[in-house]
């Protein structure tokens, strides 16, 4: 990771209808995340702006199609754009998601849970570890936002995003909105998720907004960050310290500086921790 | 089949079903998966959705996704048949013109995402013998797509842009297509039927000869029509025998 992007940084999705915004009045921002497949164009406009962002900032690129946890084989087009992009923009972080989307060539474009399992285990390792060697980096994996419990699972989520890591080498991306939206869709304690995750292995965080529906909470991404998942926030930043941190908004995208101002708030709360642990 | 297997096969089905899961929890992902495809198929086709309104548009989402499976992980890649399935959707049946005017909304959306090229190298093609230009082979930009429409569909686009109110300058067609980008937009635009006759035989690979020999009553406009989409980009390179 370069020496840019400092751990208490915070950063904004690069959403479209922020370019002009972004373009005119170059906010002081710790970097600026893209998913990776708004950007699988060969060029035209998405192409031109990105190289201009890149001029000003630093990207993460974040991927939600690459169905990493698929039984199908791995989708060599879309690795080899991803690639392309990598290569293009040299991101400080790259990251996907610790999930499946695919089965039999049938995409369901959504997050899916995989069961917790030594076989799902041992799946997603060898494929994270294929996509590292493809992209010659390191590459993030991202806990998500669950709903639907496997009833075969052999251990706790917490426990198989760990053993993911240490055993595909692998880092954490660990979105903590998504670890409060499944501690309350399946009863356990946030803190006992954050407290059992290896601090060494975590390079970024996710927070974002959910909806509360009678099913349960969902991860929309439409919301301001809620009080809880600060709080929890607070917690995380205690137990393992601060880390580039992105605040994810994608649909009913708000005004700016909605964006601006959570992003200040998650870092002036990394920069406290910060402090407080050069102080102990 | 692998457990982990049967569970995702399973999993696909159930978002795959034309109705929804009885577990509310499991619906969440149905109702993801279709948000996500209507959000595509919608802003590929701002035209088609304009003109059918929103809940007929997204009602022909869900059943495109059943007959058309999203084959990829990248959504802009989802939509490509959309035409070709509202040729054949009973609810659009009296919109003869709407499966054309869903292919020009692609065009453009791939018009839109397409690599950039520079222009024409004047001086390299300068330097081919004459001896040789009939065998000269010209390449169209990679921002070019091409279309033919019985139904006046570039003024229907143009009519349900966002800040027009949807009254096309014209009622009858036939329309030959050219979209290319002006900038990063992409504008379609009406071409005189023997300009698109001899773009279409360059586009498909033909060599001035070979055009030349098709385009018969026409093959005069051939040096001329050169000229002028090499000025505007359209011709981007060429490939000489040699």
């Amino acid at each position: 990771m370069p020496a840019t992007v400092p751990v208490a940084a915070a950063g904004i999705g690069l959403r479209a209808p922020h370019y002009a915004a972004l373009l005119a009045r170059r906010p002081a921002l710790g970097f600026l995340e893209v998913h990776a497949e708004n950007f699988f164009a060969t060029g035209g406009q998405p192409h031109a702006y990105l190289d201009r962002f890149r001029a000003h900032y630093e990207i993460s690129v974040h991927g939600v199609g690459l169905s990493l946890g698929s039984v199908d084989p791995l989708d060599e087009a879309h690795l080899a754009r991803l690639a392309e992009l990598v290569g293009r923009i040299d991101p400080f972080l790259v990251s996907e998601h610790l999930c499946w989307s695919s089965f039999g060539g049938r995409h369901s474009n959504d997050l899916l849970p995989l069961p917790y399992t030594e076989e799902a285990l041992d799946h997603v390792v060898a494929r994270i570890g294929a996509v590292q060697d493809r992209l010659k980096r390191t590459l993030l994996v991202e806990n998500i936002s669950t709903y639907v419990q496997h009833s075969r699972a052999a251990m706790t989520e917490w426990e198989f995003l760990g053993e993911a890591a240490r055993r595909s080498g692998c880092r954490v991306l660990l979105d903590v909105n998504n670890v409060w939206v499944n501690a309350v869709n399946h009863g356990f304690d946030p803190c006992r998720y954050i407290d059992a995750v290896d601090p060494a292995h975590v390079a970024q965080f996710h927070l974002a907004g959910f909806e509360a529906t009678p099913a349960g909470l969902i991860d929309t991404h439409g919301a301001p960050v809620s009080e809880e998942v600060w709080q929890l926030y607070e917690h995380t930043l205690a137990r393992i310290g601060p880390r580039p941190t992105l605040v994810e908004w994608d649909t009913d995208l708000p005004a700016l500086d909605v964006l601006l101002d959570e992003a200040e708030h998650a870092r002036t709360l990394a920069s406290a921790a910060a402090h407080a642990a050069l102080a102990a | 089949m692998s457990v982990l297997a049967g569970l995702q096969r399973g999993f696909i089905e159930a978002l795959y079903a034309a109705e929804p899961p009885a577990d509310p929890r499991l619906a969440i992902h149905h109702r993801n998966a279709r948000a996500n495809w209507r959000g595509a198929l919608a802003a590929a086709h701002p035209t088609v959705r304009r003109l059918v309104g929103g809940s007929f548009f997204d009602a022909a989402c869900d059943a495109y996704a059943l007959a058309h499976p999203s084959r990829s992980g990248d959504l802009a890649s989802f939509g490509g048949e959309l035409a070709r399935f509202l040729a054949g959707y009973a609810p659009a049946a009296a919109l003869a013109y709407l499966p054309d005017v869903a292919r020009l909304d692609w065009a453009v959306h791939e018009s839109f995402l397409a690599a950039d090229a520079g222009p024409i190298d004047l001086a390299a093609l300068s330097c081919v013998p004459q001896a040789d230009h009939g065998r000269l082979r010209f390449v169209l930009h990679p921002a070019v797509r091409m279309l033919q429409s019985a139904h006046p569909v570039v003024a229907i686009w143009e009519a349900n842009r966002a800040d027009r109110d949807g009254t096309p300058g014209r009622a009858e067609g036939p329309d030959h297509v050219l979209v290319m980008r002006d900038g990063f937009e992409p504008c379609p635009r009406t071409l005189p039927a023997s300009d698109w006759d001899a773009l279409s035989l360059l586009a498909a690979g033909a060599s001035l000869d070979e055009a030349f020999d098709a385009l018969g009553e026409h093959a005069a406009l051939l040096q001329d029509l050169l000229v002028r989409y090499a000025a505007q980009g359209v011709l981007c390179g060429f490939e000489s025998a040699a």
